[in-house]
C-alpha cells in the first residue's frame, strides 16, 4: 500500500497492466465469438452478391444484386416475409398477454403455488423436437386428442386433418411456440411484479380504485418498461423459430408454413443455392434489426416532436 | 369483505387449475400415448385416463436397432452437452469477471454486442460454418457440434455469470488483494467457490440449451453414429408408430426435466438477478 502511495508512476503502470489483464481474460471468448459469428456474417454478406459453387466450395462469380432481385420478384419469398412478420407478431402478442396473466396469478398467495411454478417452467426445457412431436400428436388426424374431443362434443362431424390446411397449420405451429415461450416470459414478469412496492396497491385500494382501474392506472404503466423489451425479444425469437416448423410441417402444405428462416434453410441445404440463401438471410437480419430499432427510433422522434412524454 | 375474499380465492384456484391444465396437458397427453397399446391410441373412444398400461413402447425404442437409435443419441448428447457446458464455463468465467470487476475498455459495447448476437438469426452464421466444416472435412464430428454450441451459448453464460459476480461483495476481493493475492489466485481460490450458485445455474442453462439444439446437428451431421438425441427423435417421426414416438420423446425429455425440477431455484435466481438492473 505504502509503495503505491510513494510511487505515482508505478500506479499509472499498474492501471494499464490491469487493462491488459482484463483484455486477456476476455480474449478467448472474443476469439471464439469472432470465429463463429463475425467471420461467418461477413462471409454470408459477400456471397449474397455472388453465385456460390457448392461442389468446389468457392465463389463462381459476382452477380451484384441479382440474388436480391430474384428474391423480391419471387412470390414464394415475399409471401414468406409477410408470413414471418405475422407469425412473429401473433406469437409475441399472445405470449406477452398470457405470461402477464399467469405472472399476476403467481404473484398471489395460494396453496400449491410452488408446484404450479415448476409446471409452468417445464415447457422451456422441452426440446422443440419433443414439443413438435407432442403437438403433432395432439392435432393428429387419426389419434389426436383434439379430434376425439371435438367429435365427442359434436362440434365436428368427422375427423379433420388439421395440418393439411396451411392457415390452420401455421396457427398450430404458433400454439406450439407460444406454449414453449410462456415459461420464460412469465418468470421475468413475475420478478418484475415482485419488485414493485406493495404500498402502491394498498394506497390505491384504500382510495377505492376497483380492479380494472388499478390495473390500467397503476399496474400497466409500471409494467410497461419490462413488457416492451420482453415483447421485442419474443418477436425476434419467434421470427427465427425453425425446429417446430421442421418437425410439424416442413414448411408445407404448399409452402403455407414457410417462414423466412425456413425459406433460407431450404434454399441453403435443400437446393444448395447458398448465394440466394445468404441474400435472404440478410433480409431476415434487416427485419430483425427493424423490429428492435423501430420502437427505439419512434420513441426518440416522439420525444423530439412532442417533448418529454 | 369476507365474501369478497371467498370469491377472490375461488377465482385464484380456478385460474390456477386452468393454467395447470393448459401448460401440463400436452405433456400428459404424451405420457398417456407412450404407455397405451397402439390399438387403444388409435381407437376413437376418448379417454383422458389410461385404461391399460404397458411399457412395450419404451422397450421397443430402447432396442439397439430402433430407428431413433436412442442409446447412441443419449450418449452423444451427453458428451456434447457436457463438453459445451464445461467449455462455456471455462471461457465465460474469466470473461465475466473481466466485465464485472476489471477496468476493461469499451465494456458496455462488448457486453451489448455479446448479448445482441444471441438474438440474431442463427441461420446467418450456419451457412458459412457449414462451408468451413465441409472444406476442412470436420463435419460429422463431435467437434463440429461442440464449437458452434459453445459459441451460441457463450454470450448467455457470460451474462449470467456477470450478474452473479456483480452481486458478490467487493470487500472480500479487496481484502484478498491487500493480502497480496494475485488476480489469478483470486479468481481460482476466492471468486470460484463464492460463485458456486451462479456456476451451477450457468452450467444447467448451457446443458439444456445444448440438449435441445436441433438446427446445428441437423445440418452439420449426417452420420447416424454421432446423431444427437433430438435428431434421433426427429428420425422416429418418419415412422408411423405413435406410441414408440411418444416413448422416444419422453426418454429425450427425462434428463432435462430432472435438471429443471432439481435446480429450479437456480433458474429462478438467474431471472431475478437479471431483472433488478
Amino acid at each position: 500500500m505504502t509503495d503505491l502511495l510513494n510511487q505515482p508512476s508505478n500506479s499509472q503502470f499498474k492501471f494499464s497492466r490491469e487493462k491488459i489483464l482484463a483484455f486477456t481474460l476476455i480474449l478467448p471468448s472474443l476469439i471464439l465469438v469472432f470465429i463463429t459469428y463475425l467471420y461467418p456474417a461477413i462471409f454470408t454478406f459477400v456471397i449474397s452478391f455472388a453465385e456460390y459453387d457448392i461442389i468446389r466450395l468457392k465463389i463462381k462469380k459476382f452477380i451484384q444484386f441479382k440474388n436480391f432481385e430474384f428474391l423480391i420478384s419471387n412470390y414464394f419469398f415475399t409471401s414468406s416475409v409477410l408470413r414471418t412478420i405475422y407469425f412473429g407478431f401473433l406469437i409475441c402478442v399472445c405470449t406477452t398477454i398470457l405470461s402477464f396473466l399467469i405472472a399476476l396469478l403467481l404473484n398471489e398467495k395460494f396453496i400449491g403455488k410452488a408446484f404450479l411454478r415448476v409446471m409452468i417452467v417445464l415447457p422451456w426445457a422441452v426440446p422443440s423436437v419433443v414439443s413438435g412431436v407432442l403437438w403433432g400428436q395432439m392435432f393428429h388426424a387419426d389419434t389426436g386428442f383434439l379430434n376425439a374431443l371435438l367429435y365427442q362434443l359434436g362440434v365436428i362431424s368427422g375427423y379433420k386433418i388439421w395440418l393439411a390446411d396451411p392457415l390452420v397449420a401455421l396457427h398450430i405451429i404458433a400454439i406450439a411456440e407460444i406454449w414453449k415461450a410462456i415459461p420464460f416470459m412469465t418468470l421475468f414478469f413475475l420478478s418484475g411484479l415482485q419488485s414493485l412496492p406493495s404500498e402502491v396497491f394498498e394506497a390505491a385500494s384504500v382510495d377505492g380504485a376497483n380492479v380494472l382501474q388499478r390495473f390500467s392506472n397503476i399496474l400497466f404503466p409500471l409494467m410497461l418498461p419490462i413488457a416492451i423489451p420482453l415483447f421485442l425479444i419474443q418477436f425476434v425469437l419467434a421470427m427465427k423459430s425453425f425446429d417446430t416448423i421442421f418437425v410439424l410441417t416442413r414448411g408445407g402444405p404448399g409452402g403455407g408454413t414457410t417462414t423466412l428462416n425456413y425459406f433460407i434453410y431450404q434454399e441453403a441445404f435443400e437446393t444448395f443455392n447458398l448465394g440466394r440463401a445468404s441474400a435472404a438471410a440478410y433480409v431476415l437480419l434487416i427485419i430483425t434489426l427493424a423490429v428492435v430499432l423501430i420502437p427505439t427510433i419512434s420513441r426518440f422522434l416522439m420525444k423530439f416532436f412532442w417533448g418529454n412524454k | 369483505m369476507k365474501k369478497n375474499l371467498i370469491i377472490k380465492n375461488f377465482l385464484i384456484y380456478f385460474s390456477a387449475l386452468i393454467v395447470f391444465l393448459i401448460m401440463f396437458f400436452p405433456l400428459y397427453g404424451l405420457i398417456l400415448t407412450s404407455i397405451q397399446p397402439e390399438n387403444i391410441i388409435r381407437s376413437r373412444n376418448l379417454s383422458f385416463f389410461p385404461t391399460e398400461i404397458i411399457f412395450n413402447h419404451f422397450a421397443e425404442v430402447l432396442k439397439p436397432n430402433h430407428i431413433s437409435n436412442i442409446y447412441e443419441g443419449i450418449k452423444n448428447s451427453l458428451i456434447v452437452s457436457f463438453l459445451t457446458s464445461f467449455l462455456c464455463i471455462i471461457l465465460a468465467f474469466p470473461a465475466a469477471y473481466s466485465l464485472a470487476r476489471l477496468n476493461l475498455p469499451a465494456k458496455n459495447i462488448i457486453l451489448g454486442t455479446l448479448i445482441s448476437i444471441y438474438f440474431l438469426p442463427t441461420i446467418l452464421f450456419v451457412i458459412p460454418l457449414f462451408v468451413i466444416l465441409v472444406s476442412y472435412q470436420l463435419d460429422d464430428t463431435i467437434l463440429s457440434l461442440v464449437v458452434p454450441y459453445t459459441a451460441f451459448t457463450l454470450p448467455f453464460v457470460i451474462w449470467i455469470l456477470k450478474s452473479f459476480i456483480d452481486k458478490l461483495p467487493v470487500e472480500v476481493e479487496e481484502a484478498a488483494k491487500i493480502d497480496g493475492c494475485s488476480t489469478l489466485q483470486l479468481l481460482i481460490h476466492i471468486i470460484f467457490p463464492l460463485l458456486r450458485p451462479g456456476l451451477i445455474a450457468a452450467f444447467i442453462f448451457a446443458f439444456i440449451l445444448s440438449w435441445v439444439e436441433f438446427l446445428t446437428p441437423l445440418i452439420f451431421t449426417n452420420n447416424l453414429k454421432i446423431s444427437t438425441v433430438a435428431l434421433g427423435l426427429f428420425r422416429s417421426t418418419i415412422d408411423i408408430k405413435i406410441g414408440q414416438q411418444a416413448a422416444a420423446a419422453i426418454i429425450t425429455l427425462i434428463p432435462v426435466i430432472i435438471l429443471m425440477i432439481f435446480f429450479q431455484q437456480y433458474i429462478t435466481k438467474v431471472v431475478l438477478s437479471g431483472s433488478d438492473k
